[in-house]
């Protein structure tokens, strides 16, 4: 038990990289500006607490939609109610372009047959994959699976 | 798989640049951030990584602005403190950045700083 479970819980279990964060604080300011420590350390909290923030309302967010998981839509609704709606935008086309970098990394990989498929022709391909699959589940066996195993699935005496 | 390290540095870079905010590390975050949290699709902490990039550069512009109206070249903790005063949609962070407007201390900012 870690000393900080009996003060109460604090929000220091996981924190953003300084490194990282001091590199992209540095990168929006003119070079020859320098940032008191303080202020860097300041600022991670600061993400961190915005983190929290959007994180517990996208929480909200999906419970009302009656959701069991987190997805981006949720989190971009949540950016919006807070007040940050003109981030989403740009968060939006930051995550479409993941997806497409994505899709792509797929593409040259085990999904290609040689030759260079456009995107479209991937996703056929990637849909076509996943109606056979269905298929293959539909018909393979001899009745779809019963929600509850009340019914009796055999013969009647 | 042959891909694998190439598809996992893309997972984890949210940019094409190599600055971006470590996934695990967010995911993390957001599962401390209440108790009920529900599951999380692979693909929020990207949209996180981006907002948050947003949400920094604001906060660090903002407070450059105060760094310059104080006519220096560092900027301090009382500037991002000054930013988050002034902008309504940081009033979250008040609580937050309460301790450094009024004395500077860079330590324990966990603990509630009593006034005497």
């Amino acid at each position: 038990m870690e000393p900080m479970d009996i003060v109460g819980r604090t929000k220091e279990d996981a924190s953003l990289p300084k490194a990282t964060m001091t590199k992209i604080i540095k990168e929006m300011l003119p070079p020859d500006v320098r940032v008191a420590r303080d202020a860097q350390d300041l600022l991670i909290e600061c993400c961190v607490e915005f983190i929290n923030l959007i994180s517990s309302e996208s929480n909200e967010v999906c419970n009302r939609e009656e959701k069991r998981t987190i997805a981006p839509e949720h989190v971009l609704k949540a950016l919006e109610v807070l007040g940050f709606g003109e981030y989403i935008e740009e968060v939006y086309a930051a995550y479409e372009q993941h997806r497409h970098e994505t899709m792509d990394t797929m593409r040259s990989g085990k999904w290609s047959n040689g030759a260079e498929m456009t995107e479209e022709e991937a996703l056929a391909e990637q849909q076509r994959m996943f109606a056979e699959a269905r298929a293959r589940m539909n018909g393979g066996g001899s009745a779809p699976k019963q929600s509850d195993a009340e019914t009796q699935p055999t013969s009647n005496s | 798989m042959r891909q694998a390290s190439a598809y996992s540095k893309m997972l984890s870079g949210g940019r094409s640049g190599p600055h971006a905010l470590p996934l695990a590390r967010i995911k993390k975050i957001m599962k401390n951030s209440s108790e009920d949290v529900k599951m999380i699709s692979g693909e929020a902490p990207i949209v996180f990584s981006k907002a948050c990039e947003l949400f920094i550069e604001e906060l660090t512009k903002r407070a450059w602005a105060m760094t310059l109206q104080g006519k220096r070249r560092t900027m301090q903790r009382e500037d991002v403190a000054s930013a988050v005063i002034t902008t309504d949609i940081f009033d979250f962070l008040i609580n937050l950045v309460s301790d450094s407007a009024h004395d500077h201390c860079p330590a324990q900012e966990s603990l509630p700083v009593l006034e005497p």
